[in-house]
């Protein structure tokens, strides 16, 4: 459909070929608790579709009317099931009807429905689907980069039909253009943890660190590479606390003195899991101290709760509260 | 309205209320309880959704007595889905309630036509309505809802809204979660499935996301906390215990949680989106739930708040923008938590009114 057609607002009950269906009002009852104040053409759009819709008419009419209905009304689930019903019964062909979703999910990419109905045409057409879904996600991805349900229809893409061979390198791609994406970060980590082509995240995990570490470097004051990084050893702590591209990470960071509230808070999460700070890390934390009159903390967990208390002051009770959980020291 | 006019040109056009303006509140939740604006037409299908907007809101502004409590309550349970007999409950269909009466039409000659269909959203809405009323739930065939609803679960703990098919993820488990609370029966619902579901939803960062492997979302991680909470599986006021152990990763969560609050004052609902009224809400009341709500900024939560709160009443998405109901109505109960004066204290796990606090 043609951006004008919006322009062709000949009224359904003056077109010939309606002339024999009689509307079906919507009966809102004697008291009608917040009633809606209906535009003409969305009141009789839908008059029409319920005096179909109550006569089963699976018909190509009623096709074009669901179409119609949607453009005005597409959170109406029940317009989109009695198309799928139209679908079927007319054997319509589904790949035309992936390009009437193409039009209308570019003014309404966030309704559910529509991508319910998606997820329906690309499990009846399969993997003969599968490309024109991965293509279908990264345009809508390129008009907002964080849009939830192009990221659920695309990670339900990769494991119902395959495609993951080039999922990295779009994720390469997406945190080339805004490393700040933390959507992008999440399908990274979707694709280390359960892509078929890559194997187990241990493999990869090295590598993975090094771009993220690198991430963070450019950009200490970015959330998304941190907990990345975090990410990449679930379940596996000990193998955290001993990675030498971890706490160097938090040591470059702090020795830069700007936006370290992050690798203070995962020095302190290393600390508490048992890492072993050097003397290095004691100078670098105590030269962030807010002043020299400040009583000394021996202890360094107590330091980096103190120093978080005054840079991240709208977490103050947070980390005053981190500090009295912390564990004895020896 | 036209002599206040020339004082708005002079100051700030985005510049904020100094307090939360009850009265403004109440009269913006009247003139939507008498009639919503055409931009609403597209939201018709929920139209119970944004009765619950209103009516709640109403309730939690303590302003209750602008609505005929009777009149809401037939209204209501004239949107239940009724079966012929009692042998259709286990036909596959759900007999809560419709989300609107759209497509729902008057019985035919071979008893009650079934067209539009029970919405486990809307069921849960209806409900919700319903409690604040005061409606009498012994007169609810809570088995008829309960039964029909366990053909919504999915074998890996999920829930779809509706029976005809539609996206599974933690929205509708929280829904079933909620319906079961309320009716004080969780026949509906294989619990420990429908924990083993919520569980994989929690992602790499202690958030969780709205499906298994999807990003972690202030609203997914709401759904995920409440239903636990209401399912029994976290206990009350968990960061006091001395032993923290418990079913999900609390320390990540709470860490996530905490640092939604951006430094405008506002939360987001994802990490590096911009601060948005409802997600004060949402990710607050997982703090709440976990009783970490001390460790954020009330102050200046408060202050973004009130930069979201329209001149007309309601609460915008953002600052400036103009009020909807549903961001109005995570601006109330976001005021609730924070115990402002004149609004009554919030059920959070159920995001109603605390009625057992008003002893209904």
């Amino acid at each position: 459909m043609d951006s004008d057609e919006e322009l062709d607002t000949v009224p359904l009950s003056r077109r010939p070929e309606w002339s024999d269906v009689i509307p079906l009002p919507q009966d809102d009852g004697p008291n009608p608790v917040v009633p809606i104040a209906y535009k003409d053409d969305f009141r009789e759009t839908m008059d029409y579709f319920r005096a179909l819709y109550r006569a089963d008419e699976r018909s190509p009419r009623s096709l074009l009317l669901t179409e119609e209905a949607i453009n005005l009304n597409p959170g109406n689930y029940t317009v989109w099931h009695f198309r799928r019903q139209i679908l079927e019964s007319l054997e319509a062909d589904l790949f035309r009807e992936l390009d009437f979703v193409d039009q209308v999910a570019k003014k309404n990419s966030k309704n559910y429905q529509i991508w319910h109905h998606r997820r329906w045409l690309a499990e009846k057409l399969g993997t003969d689907a599968k490309c024109r879904e991965l293509q279908f996600t990264r345009r809508i991805l390129s008009l907002d980069a964080k849009n939830y349900h192009a990221w659920s229809h695309r990670q339900w893409v990769l494991q119902a039909l395959g495609g993951w061979e080039d999922e990295l390198n779009y994720c390469d791609q997406l945190l080339e253009e805004d490393v700040f994406n933390n959507s992008a970060w999440n399908q990274r980590y979707f694709v280390v943890t359960r892509s078929p082509v890559l194997g187990d995240l241990k493999a990869v995990r090295e590598s993975e660190v090094s771009y993220t570490v690198k991430a963070i470097l450019s950009n200490p004051e970015n959330e998304s590479p941190w907990r990345y990084l975090r990410g990449l050893f679930k379940d596996d702590a000990q193998s955290w606390v001993n990675n030498s591209q971890v706490s160097s990470a938090c040591l470059k960071v702090l020795s830069v003195k700007a936006n370290y509230v992050f690798a203070l808070s995962m020095l302190l999460d290393l600390i508490c899991h048992g890492f072993q700070p050097t003397q290095e890390f004691r100078d670098a934390i105590y030269s962030l101290r807010a002043s020299d009159s400040d009583p000394p903390e021996s202890d360094l967990g107590k330091a980096i709760c103190s120093v978080l208390q005054h840079v991240d002051s709208m977490r103050a009770n947070y980390w005053m509260w981190r500090k009295s959980k912390l564990p004895v020291t020896m | 309205m036209a002599a206040t006019e020339g004082e708005e040109e002079e100051s700030p056009r985005f510049a904020p209320m100094i307090s939360f303006d009850r009265d403004r509140h109440v009269t913006f939740l009247e003139m939507m309880y008498q009639l919503l604006p055409r931009p609403y037409q597209t939201q018709e299908i929920n139209r119970l959704t944004l009765a619950y907007f209103v009516i709640s809101g109403l309730h939690l502004l303590d302003a209750l007595d602008r609505i005929d409590k009777i009149v809401v309550a037939n209204w209501v349970l004239s949107f239940q889905a009724h079966p012929r007999n009692k042998d259709e409950i286990n036909n596959g269909q759900f007999y809560g309630f419709h989300g609107s009466i759209t497509s729902q039409f008057p019985p035919d000659d071979n008893g009650v036509l079934v067209h539009n269909c029970g919405h486990l959203a809307s069921t849960y809405c209806a409900l919700a309505i319903l409690k604040i009323v005061g409606y009498d739930f012994s007169g609810i065939e809570s088995e008829i809802i309960l039964t029909s609803m366990k053909n919504l679960q999915h074998p890996d703990g999920s829930f779809m809204p509706i029976h005809i098919g539609a996206e599974k993820d933690l929205r509708f488990v929280y829904c079933a979660a909620a319906i079961c609370s309320m009716l004080e029966d969780w026949t509906g619902m294989d619990r420990e499935k429908t924990k083993i579901y919520i569980l994989n939803c929690q992602s790499y960062d202690g958030g969780f996301g709205l499906i298994p492997g999807s990003e972690s979302h202030g609203g997914a991680t709401y759904c995920a906390v409440a239903s636990l909470r209401l399912m029994g599986y976290l206990e009350d006021n968990l960061l006091s215990k001395v032993t923290q152990s418990s079913i999900i990763d609390v320390p990540m969560l709470l860490d996530w949680c905490l640092q939604r609050q951006a430094s405008d004052g506002g939360f987001q609902g994802r990490p590096n989106k911009p601060s948005d009224t409802c997600y004060a809400f949402w990710v607050w009341a997982v703090l709440k739930m976990l009783g970490g709500h001390r460790f954020i900024d009330s102050r200046a939560l408060h202050g973004f708040l009130l930069t979201c709160q329209s001149k007309y009443g309601g609460f915008s998405k953002f600052p400036g923008e103009l009020p909807d109901l549903y961001h109005s109505y995570y601006g109330y109960t976001a005021f609730s938590i924070m115990e402002e004066p004149g609004l009554k204290p919030l059920c959070v796990e159920l995001g109603i009114t605390d009625l057992s606090v008003l002893g209904i």
